[in-house]
């Protein structure tokens, strides 16, 4: 069979099939809601918050420390305790550690520096410290971001599309993206922290690029059939998505050697992009599909 | 494209005279002394020091060195650009130093080190006005403890709270906590009435330097040493007359030092008693403008006892000349960041930064299998980012972590845009130009939806995300204006050929 067969194949079996296929991602979408629910009520948040949303103490000491020892040792004193060690990128001799509580600076410090031994100050290491009323300060306001993000989001897609069906088709689609990204971060167990959020924000961007391009070329391409222009604009988003994903997978082998903040955008963001494969050319293509064969006839 | 990338790498690099500029820079100079009296001022940069040259801070400390400490008073000869500054001293200038940075980049604490304090009245809120006399207040206390390199600035987030943020670069100061949050409410009672509070209502001036501000002596106890310093207040007429009037009513006490009055000077800072002075038997109802006040500090060293003890004089001095304020503060978000970090963060970015570029550029080849456009899609990747950072400098903003990760960020999106663009020019239908204008349609669109998405982060969270906002919105502005037009016309030209 040449490639021609094959595509021959695969469009017969998407032309009877595409309404059918959206069941996939409805079924994942439900799955996920379920799942969120539950959470919550185990939870009583849809995530799991490290200590910048929370309110802790991260510190980050220089030198080489044993993180699983010091985790063992003073996990008792310090409540939620969470420790990572970071390496120079090429010698991968280690260079330091980061440690996060949700405990108070004050009192971390003191004990870090009994446990290590000597004086913690800015020569030897870095603090950060929120406290827990203006995390939740931050995590309500970066919430409230990502839904006003959303709406203007979704009312620039009206403004471009001035359709109503393409246009929700468009909205579903970036919604269910972050849905399904979030509930598996959730799985995966992943802390949140600020900056992650802010990283949900720019999953919207990346998501809704793709969706665009392919309402774009269906609905305002006037040569072709709607297969034809799909599985253009299938080529375009893929390699579109494939580079982002690239571009990120190495940049993130880099950054988890030294910075868990940057570590938690790339991975919520390659989270995402997969998930955009899967809800762009699944969940929209089968509603735009839809969209312009009911309105022909 | 290529005028505005020129522009760029002027704004970073500066003008190319100023790369080749040798020497060192002062980054401060202490107020009052002998070199400041004589011209040296913050900014100017040191080229020759006593005739010999200085290319680097190496050069200047050696210099300093083999000359200072000495038992006599030298001659130092300084020459800038512009002037030459001659002073007598026996030890160390009180100048700071530092290379010259090579670039006219700003860069936050994330990288270059500091400390940043968010800081909100407790159990009070104030109006506009009332947060602005609070900056004033802030400032004031750090300008008054020695710190001139403070930034204090108002802060308000979508809630509609406001807070006080306040950013040191570089080093730290011991009581960073204490300075930023202390009350600072200062009384001085004889029993239980106040004679005198800190403020220049009862306080007019404060000693700080001189015979009248001293570490007097250093003892060393079982485990410690300690230090004792004194420094002179001088009250106003009011207050003194209450002393007078308070003084009067007291009996003397006779003890082996001499005679004092049956009651002691007690010190409050925030309620807390920090020391009891003694009244001399002759100051009884004397209308006296002058207090001594004393303390003394302690450490595990004579010198820690010493720095320990011009400290606690310091935030003395600083707590009765600006006074309390009227409420107490509360620090809710404190960072304190090494500036050793910063070198190995911004080598790694970079490097992160460049292998993310090799691996989009060898899909790029094999996707397209064009060697010109996929050079092109890398250059006008890289311009991107020279602009971006060519902007940030010239409106001198602050390169922190998140607006590092909102290039990144740009970055993604403009590659993203540069494929629908050479999809579009490697169809056969219709002219390049109709092509190109139906891609741009596209990523107009894109960078729309891209725009409202970051204008709510401007404003969330205290303003901590700005930096993340500004840079992806100034790179996406700049992607659709300039990058991809000119992409477009580069792709027009491979395409001719």
């Amino acid at each position: 069979m040449n490639t021609q067969n094959i595509k021959q194949k695969i469009i017969k079996f998407h032309d009877k099939n595409y309404k059918l296929l959206l069941l996939l991602p409805l079924s994942v979408f439900l799955l996920s809601i379920f799942y969120l629910f539950s959470f919550y009520s185990a939870n009583n948040d849809f995530i799991y918050k490290d200590f910048s949303l929370s309110g802790g103490t991260s510190i980050t000491i220089q030198g080489n420390i044993d993180a699983a020892k010091l985790e063992n040792e003073l996990s008792s004193q310090l409540e939620n305790l969470n420790t990572r060690e970071i390496y120079d990128l090429i010698t991968r001799e280690k260079t330091g550690i980061i440690i996060q509580t949700s405990s108070e600076q004050e009192m971390t410090k003191k004990i870090l520096e009994d446990y290590v031994g000597y004086e913690l100050n800015e020569k030897n290491s870095s603090f950060e410290f929120i406290s827990a009323g203006l995390s939740e300060n931050f995590y309500k306001q970066l919430i409230m971001a990502i839904l006003a993000a959303f709406l203007f989001m979704g009312i620039v897609v009206f403004i471009i599309f001035r359709t109503f069906i393409p246009s929700i088709a468009v909205i579903i689609s970036v919604i269910a993206d972050i849905i399904m990204t979030l509930v598996f971060v959730d799985i995966l167990g992943i802390k949140m922290s600020a900056p992650g959020l802010v990283a949900f924000l720019m999953l919207i961007g990346y998501s809704v690029d793709t969706d665009i391009l392919l309402t774009n070329r269906i609905l305002k391409r006037h040569e072709g059939t709607v297969n034809r222009k799909i599985f253009n604009a299938f080529k375009t988003g893929i390699s579109m998505t494939a580079t982002s994903i690239l571009a990120i997978l190495s940049a993130l082998f880099v950054v988890s050697s030294f910075s868990i903040v940057l570590t938690q955008i790339f991975s919520v963001l390659i989270i995402g992009l997969f998930f955009d494969i899967f809800n762009t050319w699944v969940t929209n293509t089968s509603l735009i599909k839809w969209y312009v064969e009911k309105h022909e006839n | 494209m290529i005028v505005i990338l020129l522009l760029s790498l002027l704004s970073i690099f500066g003008s190319p005279t100023k790369i080749f500029q040798e020497g060192v820079l002062v980054t401060s100079v202490e107020s009052n002394s002998t070199a400041s009296n004589e011209g040296l001022q913050k900014g100017q940069i040191i080229e020759f020091v006593d005739g010999k040259k200085v290319t680097s801070l190496e050069d200047y400390l050696l210099i300093m060195n083999q000359k200072f400490p000495s038992e006599n008073n030298l001659k130092t000869v300084i020459n800038t650009k512009d002037s030459e500054i001659i002073f007598f001293t026996n030890d160390f200038p009180e100048i700071t130093v530092s290379e010259i940075p090579k670039t006219n980049l700003v860069t936050g604490l994330d990288i270059s080190g500091g400390s940043r304090a968010l800081v909100k009245p407790q159990d009070v809120s104030l109006s506009s006005e009332e947060t602005n006399d609070l900056v004033d207040l802030i400032r004031n206390r750090f300008n008054v403890y020695g710190i001139e390199d403070v930034s204090v600035s108002k802060v308000s987030d979508l809630s509609g709270d406001e807070y006080v943020r306040v950013e040191i670069a570089g080093t730290t100061p011991e009581d960073l906590r204490a300075l930023i949050s202390e009350q600072g409410k200062f009384e001085a009672k004889i029993g239980e009435e106040v004679v005198f509070v800190g403020g220049e209502k009862d306080i007019t001036s404060v000693a700080r330097s001189g015979e009248q501000a001293v570490i007097e002596s250093c003892q060393k106890s079982t485990e410690f040493y300690f230090c004792n310093f004194r420094f002179t207040i001088f009250l106003s007429e009011d207050a003194a007359k209450r002393h007078a009037d308070i003084t009067s009513k007291l009996g003397t006490n006779s003890s082996a030092d001499g005679n004092y009055l049956s009651k002691k000077l007690d010190l409050f800072i925030d309620g807390k008693l920090v020391d009891s002075l003694f009244i001399n038997e002759g100051l009884k109802g004397q209308v006296t403008t002058q207090i001594s006040i004393t303390g003394s500090g302690f450490g595990e060293t004579e010198d820690d006892a010493y720095e320990d003890a011009f400290n606690s004089m310091n935030r003395l001095q600083t707590i009765l000349i600006t006074g309390s304020l009227p409420y107490k503060l509360e620090i809710v978000k404190l960072d304190t960041i090494s500036s050793s970090f910063g070198d190995e963060f911004s080598k790694s970015i970079l490097i992160a930064g460049i292998v993310s570029l090799f691996a989009v550029s060898i899909f790029v080849f094999l996707r397209y299998r064009n060697f010109k456009s996929s050079l092109a899609l890398i250059f006008t990747s890289i311009s991107e980012v020279i602009i971006i950072l060519g902007i940030a400098s010239l409106i001198r903003w602050n390169l922190d972590l998140p607006s590092i990760a909102g290039i990144l960020a740009t970055i993604g999106t403009g590659i993203d845009q540069q494929i629908i663009i050479l999809d579009e020019s490697r169809e056969k239908s219709s002219s390049i130009n109709f092509r190109l204008k139906r891609a741009l349609v596209i990523i107009v669109a894109a960078y729309f939806t891209g725009l409202v998405a970051m204008i709510p982060l401007y404003w969330a969270a205290a303003g901590f995300f700005k930096g993340f906002a500004l840079t992806t919105i100034i790179g996406i502005t700049a992607g659709v204006l300039i990058t991809r037009p000119a992409f477009s016309d580069i792709v027009k030209k491979i395409q001719k050929d």
